[in-house]
């Protein structure tokens, strides 16, 4: 067994982390341990060798360290993603949820000076969706801070104005979470100028039914609206299958937290990364997912630059590998 | 009024004929033009001599049966209704022998001046029929060339070519940049990219008729199959596919090699228990999920609902659906023995070309 501790301290490399954490899931994850034989992928010396596992395999299965015939199975948590209708919705068993507390709190506490924020939350509250892990993080950090100020707030209601000053007034700062389509909202029915050190952060979903905007587009709007400068407004990559996120401060590029890492892979060869500047599927190593699989291969389109920040460009659209196509660079 | 010629035809029969002839002769078994553009094709690694002979043997076939005639009917292509003084700009995508043939052979058919930007992945099968063409003595142009380039200012009325709504900006702007095609140019865009099969019974003709459906040009193509749904598992005939995939192979061995996503996509399925017959270089796995992977063919039990349910689901992205002979209620359905041997007036996303062409605006 590994001890949950030695994924946030900096005894160890990322990669030598990393390589003990293949070995515990390639022997305890049925999943992991069965994609890995299948490619014979058995003792990796660096990074570059670990497979990735798609992560589809959260919604086709449960992708946990136990061996299948054992009874220890503890599941104390479990996350499901959003999903529209019709969609399957993915899981993510957590085993240790101080292991994603910790996450969370210390990923914070990487970009920003956590105690100096009250944290409000334009989102669904804890008790009405407490499988989602992005309003689970919420909560937490919600919680931890002990001024009385942070707050889930109600949707479709205008900011209390009188709360806002009340921050200002305490001498901490805003941090002001929400989906952009929920922030959009906001400025749309009920405008707000928000104090000039206020820092928003959007957490995804760009798309909704009534609307579709680039993400540069979305932050020009957010700081225009709230009358904040463009630098702050920050954004948030994380997704049920993840326990680690990522951060973007004022511009598109987003910056890990020392436990995770992404790379950019060639679609059509996994196991390969693209050059930088290239554009592949995003694929992420993330230590604190520790009882369920750390190496993953997303959905998603992304470009790197050298010094690992990276840029998320939408999901990844297959539908030109089949059938015929007129490819102009190619034809 | 009608004309006719000193033969007694009228003009578009005289235009029709002259294209049947042209076409007979550059698929003569002798014609040297034809066997060097084969022999080129072979020789640059382009496609198999299997598919090319294959696309070669349906297109004599086709030819004798009458198909030129039955297109210019079914299209209602006349001396009144006709594509001439039109100009067609075709864009040729080259993933395998000949797949331009059918909307070439349909534009000059309809009368339309014909400009074709021959892919470089397959230039010389469709540029020797071509060559036929020009020197059939027809009334239209017939130009191509393999360079975009070469059609720069051409202003055309209509675009014709293969691919997805989002490659759709990017050819626009080609053509804009090269002043290729009028402003108000129509775009005739297909998007189809596979076809779906349904078996209900399971014998020797059924499994040798799915294999070429799936394996021919290595599944590439909107009408090889790659959604099979059938009234018995994967797993039930899985040892039986496997022998004719690889007796098939023996005959026809696989042109190209997948790329290492589908070992990775092997070992997923495994990972997450799903049943598959893993062929190193194909795979047939049990999913619902949109066919993305190519040299994969997906597998779903089902009965005529789920056929109905999953062409709803893939919408446009499906051409054509194959069964036995059976029909399905409130879809159209294509015999599985014509997925690789289509007539020539087949309608790629369910359009005529020439009918498209000819239409009035």
């Amino acid at each position: 067994m590994i001890p949950s501790d030695i994924i946030f301290e900096d005894d160890l490399s990322f990669e030598e982390k990393a390589l003990k954490i293949f070995e515990l899931q390639r022997q305890n994850n049925p999943v992991y341990q069965r994609f890995c034989k299948a490619l014979e992928i058995s003792k990796p010396s660096t990074l570059s060798e670990i497979p990735l596992l798609p992560i589809q395999a959260f919604k086709d299965a449960e992708v946990i360290n136990a061996l299948e015939n054992s009874k220890f199975k503890i599941q104390n948590l479990e996350f499901y993603s959003s999903g529209t209708s019709g969609m399957e919705r993915s899981g993510h068993y957590v085993s240790d949820p101080d292991i994603y507390r910790q996450s969370i709190v210390s990923g914070m506490r990487h970009f920003y000076d956590l105690d100096e924020y009250a944290i409000w939350a334009y989102t669904p509250g804890y008790n009405d969706n407490p499988n989602s892990s992005l309003i689970w993080m919420l909560n937490t950090l919600i919680e931890r801070e002990k001024s009385g100020l942070s707050a889930f707030l109600e949707l479709g209601k205008p900011l209390d104005e009188t709360a806002i000053r009340e921050i200002k007034e305490s001498g901490k700062k805003l941090m002001l979470f929400g989906a952009a389509f929920g922030l959009m909202d906001i400025l749309e029915n009920h405008p707000v100028q928000l104090p000039e050190n206020t820092v928003i952060i959007e957490t995804g979903g760009m798309k909704t039914h009534r609307r579709e905007i680039t993400k540069e587009e979305l932050h020009k709007q957010l700081a225009g609206g709230f009358g904040l400068p463009q630098s702050h407004i920050h954004s948030e990559y994380g997704m049920t299958e993840l326990l680690s996120q990522a951060y973007a401060q004022g511009s598109l590029w987003f910056e890990c937290v020392p436990w995770m890492k992404v790379s950019i892979r060639n679609p059509e060869a996994p196991m390969q990364k693209v050059r930088n500047g290239e554009e592949g599927l995003i694929g992420v190593m993330d230590l604190a997912n520790l009882h369920s699989c750390s190496f993953i291969l997303t959905g998603d389109r992304g470009i790197q630059r050298k010094d690992g920040k990276f840029q998320v460009l939408g999901r990844w659209n297959p539908q030109n590998l089949r059938g015929c196509n007129f490819l102009i660079d190619q034809d | 009024m009608q004309l006719f010629d000193r033969s007694g035809l009228s003009r578009i029969e005289t235009h029709i004929e002259k294209v049947r002839k042209a076409t007979r002769k550059w698929l003569e078994i002798e014609n040297l033009h034809l066997q060097k553009a084969i022999k080129k094709t072979v020789v640059e690694g382009l496609f198999s001599e299997q598919d090319i002979q294959h696309q070669l043997k349906v297109l004599r076939e086709n030819l004798e049966n009458g198909d030129i005639q039955e297109w210019v009917k079914r299209s209602g292509l006349n001396d009144q209704n006709n594509a001439k003084d039109k100009k067609v700009l075709c864009l040729h995508a080259g993933n395998l022998p000949l797949v331009g043939f059918q909307t070439a052979l349909g534009t000059i058919l309809s009368g339309a001046d014909y400009h074709g930007k021959l892919s470089r992945k397959d230039p010389y099968l469709l540029g020797a029929f071509l060559e036929e063409i020009r020197e059939a003595g027809l009334e239209q142009e017939a130009q191509f060339s393999t360079d975009l380039n070469s059609f720069r200012n051409l202003q055309v009325d209509k675009v014709v070519f293969a691919g997805s709504q989002e490659s759709v900006p990017e050819v626009k702007e080609e053509i804009a940049n090269i002043s290729a095609a009028k402003k108000d140019a129509e775009y005739i865009i297909r998007t189809a990219k596979f076809s779906i099969a349904y078996l209900d019974e399971w014998d020797e003709e059924v499994k040798e008729m799915l294999v070429e459906a799936m394996l021919r040009y290595g599944g590439k193509g909107c009408r090889s199959v790659a959604v099979v749904v059938s009234k018995f598992g994967l797993d039930e005939v899985k040892e039986e596919l496997k022998a004719s995939v690889q007796n098939y192979w023996k005959e026809n061995p696989q042109h190209k090699n997948p790329t290492p996503d589908l070992k990775y996509q092997y070992a997923y399925n495994e990972g997450i228990k799903r049943n598959q017959l893993w062929l190193e270089d194909f795979l047939i796995q049990r999913t619902e999920e949109m066919p993305e992977t190519d040299f994969a063919v997906n597998w779903v039990k089902g009965d005529e609902g789920k056929v109905r349910e999953l062409r709803m689901k893939f919408g446009e992205l499906v051409q054509s659906v194959y069964t036995m002979g059976e029909t399905i209620e409130s879809l159209k359905t294509e015999p599985l023995a014509s997925a690789q041997k289509p007539p020539m007036w087949w309608k790629p996303d369910g359009m005529d070309v020439v009918k498209e062409l000819i239409k009035k605006e």
